[in-house]
């Protein structure tokens, strides 16, 4: 199988699945308690979640206090916004779910940054707004909810504009404005420091890097507001109820540790993707190229014409390849993707688009192997379709 | 994609579903506008992410042979091959009368959010019928 899909979710690391098992392996041997726990085996967990703590902490350059973890990257996002219930939240059009859906539940009101072509939220409409906001109700809490990168494009926001646009009106007017980056896709691929970017809050998850499922984590900036989502015992200093996991957190420890020297591979991985974009421009003529220059290095999301990506992705499953689709038939609720749709507003080359998500591993061989079945898939596809070329040309 | 948890196929269709988006069976490859025909009916929408073409030729009252296109996610281009099937060879009236369910039944099964999106070829069908018919 070629796996064209990280961006989903990444293959466990075998560094970190060693890790799980000997921690497994001292669980059997009831050598580790609950880490709330004074004794000794609590005490031996304690000491796992401290070192993991500090594992993920070093990753975003964070001091390991400012970090909560959770059950994952909706969960962090989630506890984010509702602590802003009933303010003002902004979040860019392309947002993932798991923010715009609780802004758009508790913000009041959910202003939504438009995109253009690239992705790239519109600065302009942003400042203007807030402002707007500011003046009208200056002592008002509201939250700016931005993702560092792009979960199905791959676009990078200017996140660090942001804050300095946000900076600079709270010098101005000491507003509390308060900024969160949801960086789950560019954690682990590109570097990043909280402290840098200027936010207040980020999101990143343990299974986007080679760790496990279950676990990821918030960055709360100290002084920054925070209201707990569950509520009950008093792990996590009291931000996050529950028995902490020592275990996914470890893994999640363990697949920091490796991410942060990785990162400079993401190079290589780059130029592999960038030997895709031109395999398929130059095989097959008629495709969009979604992902805009300044993208993460591992993705890239094209649009065939006529071309229904279901369609594709099944086909291409059944050469044992591995991609996804912003098609509607692919999704839930049978929609087609709303960060395709704010970009191009356009229904067809969202129902025709497919995100190839690379990974370490990927190779040229890969793309060439995938090169030598995608042209003909594509072309078969779109001799089914109403919409192919003929067609098109005939209406014309 | 759901997942059929009985096999652990990735595919939520039936064997049926995927041999007829695999092989579609009457579809007309290359230019449509170049397959000549009595009568000829498109439904749905390209926004909707599904549209269907269906055109036939029509001899003694019966549907001597039947071509397609179809725009769509796998249940669609399934379904319409399906109804190709199912079309030839039967007269005007009785092949007006085939149903969704027939299609669905006819492959087998289809899964119930794509039931209602995908399967409409038999709307297509209705009207290049009634395109022939207004020809008369």
């Amino acid at each position: 199988m070629i796996y064209f899909d990280t961006s989903a979710t990444t293959p466990l690391l075998p560094e970190v699945r060693d890790r799980m098992i000997e921690l497994m392996n001292r669980s059997v041997a009831g050598e580790l308690g609950n880490p709330s726990s004074l004794h000794t085996p609590g005490s031996r967990a304690k000491f796992e979640l401290i070192r993991a703590r500090e594992q993920v902490a070093q990753l975003i350059e964070a001091r390991p206090l400012e970090l909560i973890f959770t059950s994952g990257g909706s969960e962090s996002n989630n506890t984010v916004v509702r602590t802003f219930e009933n303010c003002p939240i902004f979040v860019s059009a392309i947002e993932h779910p798991s923010v715009l859906a609780p802004a758009e539940a508790f913000g009041k009101p959910c202003i939504k940054i438009p995109v253009d072509k690239q992705g790239i939220i519109n600065l302009g409409f942003f400042k203007t707004n807030l402002e707007k906001l500011v003046k009208e109700n200056p002592k008002q809490k509201i939250l700016v909810s931005v993702q560092l990168a792009n979960n199905e494009v791959g676009t990078i926001e200017p996140v660090k504009e942001i804050a300095n646009i946000i900076k600079n009106i709270k010098q101005e007017t000491k507003a509390k404005i308060y900024l969160h980056t949801d960086a789950t896709q560019a954690v682990g691929k590109i570097p990043v420091s909280a402290k840098d970017l200027g936010v207040d809050y980020l999101t990143f998850t343990s299974h986007k890097l080679g760790g496990p499922v279950g676990i990821a984590a918030l960055y709360v900036k100290t002084g920054a507001p925070m209201k707990p989502l569950i509520f009950g015992g008093a792990q996590e200093n009291k931000r996050r109820a529950g028995t902490s996991n020592v275990l996914l957190a470890s893994g999640f420890g363990v697949a920091c540790e490796i991410a942060k020297d990785a990162i400079e591979n993401y190079g290589k991985v780059k130029n592999v993707r960038d030997y895709l974009i031109n395999e398929i421009k130059n095989k097959i003529e008629t495709t969009i190229i979604i992902t805009p220059q300044k993208s993460l290095p591992n993705v890239l999301n094209v649009s065939f014409p006529a071309a229904e990506g279901e369609s594709t992705q099944l086909y291409l499953d059944l050469e044992n390849i591995a991609v996804s689709t912003g098609s509607a038939c692919a999704s839930g609720d049978l929609e087609p993707s709303h960060v395709i749709m704010a970009m191009y507003h356009d229904a067809e080359i969202a129902h025709g688009s497919v995100r190839f998500s690379l990974g370490l591993n990927t190779s040229k061989q890969d793309i060439d192997e995938l090169m030598t079945k995608l042209p003909n898939i594509v072309a078969k596809i779109q001799d089914l379709s109403t919409l192919n070329k003929e067609t098109q040309n005939a209406n014309k | 994609m759901p997942t059929n948890s009985k096999t652990a196929d990735p595919w939520a269709y039936t064997d049926i579903v995927k041999d007829h988006f695999l092989n579609p069976r009457n579809f007309i490859m290359g230019d449509e506008t170049k397959w000549q025909a009595d009568g000829e009916g498109i439904v749905g929408n390209p926004v909707c992410g599904d549209q269907m073409l269906v055109k036939i030729r029509v001899k003694d009252n019966k549907i001597d042979d039947i071509g397609w296109k179809t725009y769509g996610c796998a249940s669609a281009i399934a379904s319409t091959s399906a109804l190709s099937e199912l079309a030839k060879g039967r007269t005007l009236d009785d092949a007006d009368h085939i149903t969704a369910k027939e299609i669905c039944d006819f492959l087998g099964g289809l899964p119930e959010h794509k039931f209602h999106c995908s399967v409409l070829g038999h709307q297509a069908l209705h009207k290049a019928i009634q395109n022939y018919k207004s020809k008369l």
